[in-house]
């Protein structure tokens, strides 16, 4: 570990005042030894960077999928007071709610077993992937204001899904806050066209199978059982989100002297949570966090459609279990010192892990904790776990997002050839599909951390809790 | 002058060189559309930006970012970048070529440029500057 960090319990480090100058609280993250070989000095620093950030409450928080990125580290997750702090786009990312949903279906592996490539080629050829590619929605100005106000309710009610799918959304599916007129009009022309699209990078659609049950009784709450067949969508607000952010980013950047806030890295420009600059980019945000609930609801009754016509199944019969938001600020109470406080709480590449009894999880969840979805690289384990009260004690209810990178996509173009790599995984029985290979290489399963040890990292830190195991049977990729 | 990709694990960071400040600017464009594209050509597409900023690093953060932004709206991807830079003030004619998918889509997609240790440094005999694209 690197000098001048302490280590405090089995797995928790803690990051002193002093590691960086201005620190007005200290870092905490989680992680094993095993781990720690992976950690970059660059994200301690930024860790300890957004300790300097003006209200920051109790500590500057990480997640064992912490990795090095801009502004806030990936991985990162911090609260600010309501008064004296402050809201920044460094804290949510350029892909404003990138998330992740799981839905079940009624079948199992047998069910589909020798239909895995054509259920693939059918979802790649009605969910658009990758760079350059447009919906084939059509939505108006208004619809689209609509989509910022409403989130995944404007898809629902024009018959993209069931009204049941609303309460299985963090948020119901559209945050509270929304101001379409905080998204400029570059922003909204980004985002007509690509509604209901994947996008590129680590965006995925994949087909799964539940190969393991660790947590019987919150898997038989979240409905789901050994054996079936499940799919999962991760994606986020495509160039509406990135557009809102570089927008506001520019903007809050300028507002610095007005405000006198001094920063270690421009990336963490932000402002007074109630600013009329703080309160536009909550605005701008809230409306780009829906647009990709309804991207998200969009995409899953596409895939709806198409297992239903290749496997003769209800449409309703696929469950979403539930969506969770990892790149996102909102407004959340919590415990601060005995009293419950609205916080603003920053999650950039961490999910939200609200534990049983908490409020604002749907009530056929409350026994066990809020379904926490952390999809795993390509060809690697996906994880079901639950939040906990740990979590809402330690790290405002937030647990980690994925596995984190630990090659860069240069190293893994050298390391790794796509074809060959779509070749293995089709040996192990997965059928990969992409426009192109060379984002297989990019995405190789040995380019990320393990996703079984940040999962092993949040389970024995108690911060969420293992439910389910989930093993890639398809997947399309952007 | 050039560009090259440095490691980076979560994004893309571009090492840019530039004689010049001017070509900085315009090898920063080639850049950022080698990430999203590839190979680009000019086939007549001809698009003209003029911006304006209060310091250098936040000029080539706008550019970048209009860059972007007329790319992704309008379906075209840019090659050439001639630059007309007056203190902070900037001028840009970009030519390229409509994207087409089977020669395109080989990129990553840039979700934004990050400010993140950007400073554009004077060597001996170039203007250089790294840059961070979000992916």
């Amino acid at each position: 570990m690197f000098e001048g960090i302490n280590k405090i319990g089995d797995l928790e480090w803690e990051v002193p005042v002093g590691y960086v100058p201005d620190m007005r609280v200290p870092g905490r993250f989680f992680l094993s030894e095993a781990l720690a070989e992976t950690l970059e000095e660059g994200a301690v620093r930024q860790l300890a960077n957004v300790a300097t950030l003006p209200g920051i409450v109790k500590h500057s928080l990480a997640m064992p999928d912490i990795h090095w990125g801009y502004g806030f580290p990936i991985g990162g997750v911090a609260a600010f007071d309501m008064t004296e702090g402050v809201i920044s786009p460094g804290g949510v990312g350029f892909d404003i709610n990138c998330g992740v949903r799981l839905i079940t279906t009624p079948l199992t592996e047998a069910d589909i077993a020798g239909k895995i490539r054509e259920l693939i080629e059918a979802l790649f050829s009605v969910v658009p992937t990758g760079v350059g590619t447009k919906s084939s929605m059509r939505v108006s100005g208004k619809d689209l204001t609509e989509i910022m106000m409403d989130g995944a309710r404007w898809a629902v009610e024009r018959g993209l899904g069931i009204p049941g799918d609303l309460i299985q959304c963090e948020e119901e599916g559209a945050m509270p806050g929304a101001d379409p007129d905080a998204v400029s009009a570059k922003a909204r022309q980004r985002g007509m066209p690509q509604i209901g699209t994947l996008g590129g990078g680590n965006h995925f659609l994949e087909i799964q199978v539940a190969q393991e049950i660790v947590d019987p009784e919150a898997a038989r709450a979240f409905g789901i059982t050994e054996g079936q067949v499940c799919f999962m969508i991760h994606c986020g607000s495509r160039g509406l989100g990135h557009q809102v952010a570089t927008d506001h980013l520019r903007i809050l950047e300028r507002a610095l002297g007005k405000y006198r806030i001094r920063l270690p890295d421009r990336q963490l420009a932000c402002a007074p949570i109630d600013s009329p600059e703080g309160r536009a980019y909550y605005g701008g945000m809230a409306s780009a966090a829906n647009y990709a609930w309804t991207n998200r609801q969009a995409i899953m009754h596409e895939a709806r459609k198409v297992f239903a016509r290749i496997f003769g199944i209800d449409y309703d019969d696929m469950r979403l279990i539930y969506d969770v938001a990892h790149n996102v600020a909102k407004f959340e109470h919590h415990d601060v010192d005995g009293a419950s406080t609205e916080v603003c709480v920053h999650r950039k590449g961490a999910t939200r892990a609200f534990g049983p009894g908490a409020p604002d999880i749907p009530s056929e969840y409350a026994t066990v904790g809020q379904p926490v979805l952390i999809p795993g690289s390509m060809g690697t384990s996906s994880y079901l776990l639950r939040g906990t009260t740990i979590a809402m004690q330690k790290t405002w209810g937030s647990t980690c997002h994925g596995a984190g990178r630990v090659l860069s996509r240069s190293k893994a173009k050298k390391e790794f050839r796509g074809r060959e790599l779509r070749e293995q995984l089709a040996e192990e029985g997965i059928v990969v599909r992409a426009h192109r290979d060379a984002v297989l290489a990019e995405e190789a399963p040995d380019v990320y951390k393990p996703s079984h040890e940040v999962v092993r990292v949040v389970h024995e830190t108690g911060i969420s809790g293992i439910v389910a195991r989930l093993e890639p049977l398809g997947v399309i990729k952007g | 002058m050039s560009f090259e990709e440095l490691d980076h694990t979560a994004d893309v960071l571009m090492r840019v060189r530039g004689a010049t400040m001017s070509e900085l600017f315009s090898d920063a464009g080639r850049a950022m559309f080698h990430v999203m594209y590839g190979p680009c050509e000019d086939r007549g597409i001809m698009r003209q930006i003029t911006l304006d900023a209060e310091d250098l690093e936040s000029l080539l953060i706008d550019y970048l970012s209009e860059l972007l932004f007329i790319a992704d709206v309008e379906n075209i991807v840019l090659c050439t970048f001639a630059v007309d830079l007056q203190g902070t003030r900037l001028s840009v004619v970009a030519r390229g070529e409509p994207f087409d998918p089977a020669r395109h889509a080989g990129g990553a997609l840039i979700k934004g440029i990050s400010y993140f240790d950007l400073a554009i440094v004077k060597e001996k005999d170039a203007y250089v500057v790294d840059i961070i694209f979000d992916i």
